[in-house]
């Protein structure tokens, strides 16, 4: 029993075309529908107390996205996922969640994740010359793309930022970009800009299929952990 | 059985199918996914009548729109009928289909358009008949109504511009004159009733032809004298009417209202829960079209409106709720119903915005309980300079109840007034012009030791639309003002209120826009080639700037040998035969030159509330008129 929960939710292809502000308010809504005593804020214009981990880009589907929420009352995980899901469209599902000890923190928390890049290019190669041009990319020691900062578009070397990346030919057409990149509040790696970046530095004419979030950690004194395994700090 | 399977497997083949590459590209595809919130889910295969439900316009302004959820809701209560939507695919989106072949889809299930039974469109505005025709094109369906047979849709059109349904003659098939709610269900039944006859299109139409309400232009004639006037307007068969007479719904509570509505993903114009107080309007100001085509006035009883704010918060999760009518203050129960809805939204951190009230103490308390955002901008709608001018209108409003109400508003924290005016009413000088920025100035200068206590400065905007003469009002004989007029007044009034203060904020509407208005709204039928070759010529979307072309409208008159000028800017006399003399909507034309006479004398007519004035909508037997009548007689008796 808590007060607060962190939870996990994932997003699939019916609910891909909506941006980020439409995922929150789709989620106040649902919370209303639901008749879940969740915590407002003070002051002149009361808000939900819900706080997401990392905005969900357009055209993104993602098997893990975080948000921690505070209720009024006591409220069990079990309680909690049972009704939400029941007041959430289809495409949008809860699909875990545990008590968490410091409500909000999650923004924070958010160091790297894990992407599936389904990607395609003219003309067909085997998975080991693919490999060989991964490799020569992650060689070199500056990749400059022009990043959106807070101060405008700026050229950025993005290499420190990619964790690793690796590409596999999945049975039929195209192949998949395994990607684990920085993200989070401060150093974040869009997937789709790495791979403007990779098809500028490697020449190859790729027509990204579709961008998969696979997997989102916190950063835990030089360990990857899950949102969920450090709720209790 | 045989025909009806063959059908079935046509159309789950025909059902439209979209790709990333398409939707990504595209700005807000949410748009065109449907999918939403208390959408209504329904086999197809399972219903017997099919109903497009097309708004021409954008997703984000069709969803907005209050007549359209209520009759997707009463349409889908029935088994036997599946109401789907379709609205205006944004320019982006269009090109895009054009380019693949895509068809225009209804958002449920992805059937195009041409596999519907009927397709309803909803004329909100006159600007948007251009994207009907381009719909239907889009949609597979023949613009024209002539063109299309037996296996084609049948098109018809409601809502407020339907009042004068002769420029889209051309277009749709019938026309529903007045509230929606009851004849709908008329008209599927009939439909039904057809389908299984195994009758042919022509007659459905002489069907539909025969229940109250449904006009069908193709049934009528009309005689022009040569100098383009009307000479008589005739029924082609004896089993029409001469007039078709509008539909009311006589007791809003015993229709119909929907709590379940669809919530959209995206942000939309009116993104929230409305409550319709009731329809009409007691006060009869001259200019304005809602104000007579919607008698007579019909209140929502407060214990279902507070029934319908429980239940609609409950399965939509809205954040906020909107009162709607057209003049929030004039409904009756107002004090005590706003307490009770108050001690429930404010329990469920609901917000509640207050449209159309008039400000005074009651009101300005109220909003500030309403709403817990902060105190943002006021809006007044003097609509005129001058007190001559007012009177004219019948907008009974003083100087001295603005100031007194923006002084109030001001002392209450209120830092942001918007005023809203006409330019171009009938009988307007330059001296009716100069009292509008008079009045913004007067303001600041009565508000400038009232606002700096509150440690802010007022803000003014002062907005003026040009008046456009509309059908079934007291100057719908009027001449409207000419573009380089309108022109000129708004230049002057810049310059004017520039020489003067830099505290106020001057906004003016294109007035080349304002004069199509006027010519659809007042046109007969021959302008259907004008339109059509206008929407060849590549027009849509004509109530956006961005999208509106004068010239190219110009230049569709004259290849069809026509002058917009004639149905703008020419006078009619009284005797005049007038394009949409066939449809009665309660309110009596002799009501109307009586009351375009004591305009011109700056007469003011008391509102229904304070006592009739016999505008003949008491035909309708309903809402205020019989609750006077009833009144009356007891008195009497």
């Amino acid at each position: 029993m808590a007060r607060a929960l962190r939870f996990r939710f994932s997003r699939d292809e019916r609910l891909k075309y909506i941006a980020h502000l439409d995922v929150l308010r789709l989620f106040e809504r649902a919370i209303k529908r639901a008749g879940l005593p969740v915590a407002y804020t003070q002051g002149f214009n009361p808000r939900q107390k819900i706080v997401f981990g990392l905005p969900i880009a357009v055209g993104l589907t993602s098997s893990a996205e975080y948000a921690d929420i505070e209720f009024d009352e006591e409220m069990t995980p079990e309680s909690f996922i049972s009704r939400i899901n029941q007041s959430l469209p289809e495409g949008i599902e809860v699909m875990e969640a545990v008590p968490v000890r410091n409500m909000g923190r999650i923004m924070s928390l958010i160091a790297s994740a894990r992407y599936e890049i389904a990607f395609t290019i003219p003309q067909a190669m085997d998975q080991d010359t693919l490999s060989g041009i991964v490799i020569d990319f992650l060689d070199q020691e500056d990749i400059t793309a022009m990043k959106k900062t807070k101060k405008g578009m700026r050229p950025v070397n993005i290499r420190p930022l990619i964790y690793s990346l690796s590409v596999r030919k999945p049975d039929g057409d195209g192949y998949i970009m395994e990607a684990f990149l920085s993200a989070g509040a401060e150093n974040n790696l869009r997937p789709d800009l790495l791979m403007q970046a990779f098809a500028q530095k490697t020449g190859l004419e790729l027509t990204v299929e579709s961008i998969h979030r696979r997997a989102m950690f916190a950063s835990d004194f030089n360990e990857w952990k899950s949102p969920l395994e450090v709720a209790d700090d | 059985m045989e025909v009806w399977d063959a059908r079935s497997i046509l159309l789950k083949m025909m059902r439209v199918k979209l790709d990333d590459k398409l939707l990504l590209q595209i700005e807000k595809p949410a748009k065109y996914t449907g999918n939403e919130w208390n959408m209504v889910r329904k086999d197809p295969d399972a219903v017997q009548v099919r109903f497009a439900f097309a708004f021409p316009d954008d997703y984000e302004i069709g969803m907005s729109h209050l007549g359209m959820k209520i009759l997707y809701h009463t349409m889908n209560k029935r088994e036997d009928t599946y109401c789907e939507r379709v609205f205006a695919p944004w320019v982006d989106m269009e090109r895009l289909m054009r380019e693949r072949g895509i068809p225009l889809y209804a958002l449920e299930t992805y059937t195009p358009l041409s596999e519907f039974d009927i397709i309803g469109f909803t004329l909100q505005y006159e600007m948007s008949y251009t994207n009907i025709l381009n719909m239907l094109d889009l949609g597979g369906v023949p613009v024209l109504a002539k063109d299309r047979d037996e296996s084609h849709p049948f098109v018809c059109a409601g809502g407020p511009c339907a009042v004068n349904p002769e420029p889209l003659a051309d277009f749709i098939d019938f026309f529903v004159i007045g509230e929606g709610e009851e004849v709908i269900h008329e008209i599927i039944d009939a439909y039904k009733e057809w389908k299984s006859s195994g009758g042919n299109r022509a007659a459905f139409l002489e069907q539909v032809a025969g229940i109250e309400g449904v006009y069908v232009p193709s049934l009528y004639e009309v005689i022009y004298y040569d100098d383009g006037t009307i000479l008589d307007i005739l029924p082609k068969s004896e089993k029409v009417p001469d007039v078709v007479r509008r539909r009311v719904v006589r007791d809003l509570d015993q229709v119909d209202f929907p709590d379940d509505i669809i919530v959209p993903y995206i942000g939309t114009v009116h993104d929230r829960i409305m409550l319709e107080l009731f329809r009409g309007c007691i006060r009869g100001c001259r200019f304005c079209q809602a104000g007579f085509i919607y008698r007579p006035v019909r209140e929502r009883s407060p214990e279902k409106l507070n029934e319908l704010a429980r239940s609609s918060v409950r399965k939509t999760g809205y954040e906020e709720i909107s009162l709607v009518s057209l003049s929030t203050s004039d409904y009756s129960a107002l004090p005590a119903f706003c307490d009770e809805l108050l001690a429930f939204t404010e329990k469920e951190h609901v917000n509640l915005s207050l449209p159309s009230l008039r400000v005074d103490n009651f009101s300005l308390g109220l909003m500030e309980r309403a709403s817990k955002v902060r105190k943002s901008g006021l809006t007044f709608a003097p609509e005129a300079g001058t007190q001559r001018l007012r009177d004219v209108i019948n907008k009974g409003v003083t100087d001295e109840d603005l100031k007194s109400s923006v002084q109030l508003a001001v002392a209450g924290g209120w830092n942001s007034v918007k005023l809203y005016f006409m330019l171009g009413l009938p009988t307007e000088t330059m001296e009716d012009v100069d009292g509008i920025a008079d009045m913004g100035i007067s303001l600041v200068e009565s508000c400038r030791g009232i606002a700096d206590k509150n440690g802010g400065s007022l803000q003014i905007t002062l907005s003026t639309s040009c008046f456009v003469p509309k059908p079934f009002t007291p100057f719908q004989w009027e001449p409207m003002d000419d573009i380089e007029t309108l022109t000129e007044k708004q230049h002057h009034l810049k310059d004017r209120i520039r020489r003067r203060t830099r505290k106020i904020v001057y906004h003016y509407h294109n007035p080349r826009i304002s004069h199509m208005e006027a010519v659809l709204a007042r046109g007969d039928r021959r302008l259907g080639k004008v339109i059509y070759t206008a929407w060849k010529m590549g027009a849509r979307f004509d109530g956006w700037d961005e999208h509106f072309s004068f010239e190219r409208w110009q230049e569709a008159f004259r290849a069809n040998g026509l002058d917009s000028a004639f149905y703008a800017n020419r006078r009619r006399d009284f005797s005049e035969v007038l394009p949409w003399d066939h449809i009665d909507i309660g309110v009596t034309k002799e009501f109307l030159i009586r009351e375009c006479r004591k305009a011109y004398e700056g007469d003011l007519t008391r509102n229904c509330a304070s006592g009739c004035s016999h505008c003949g909508a008491t035909v309708y037997g309903a809402g205020i008129c019989f609750k006077q009548k009833k009144n009356q007689d007891q008195a009497g008796g």
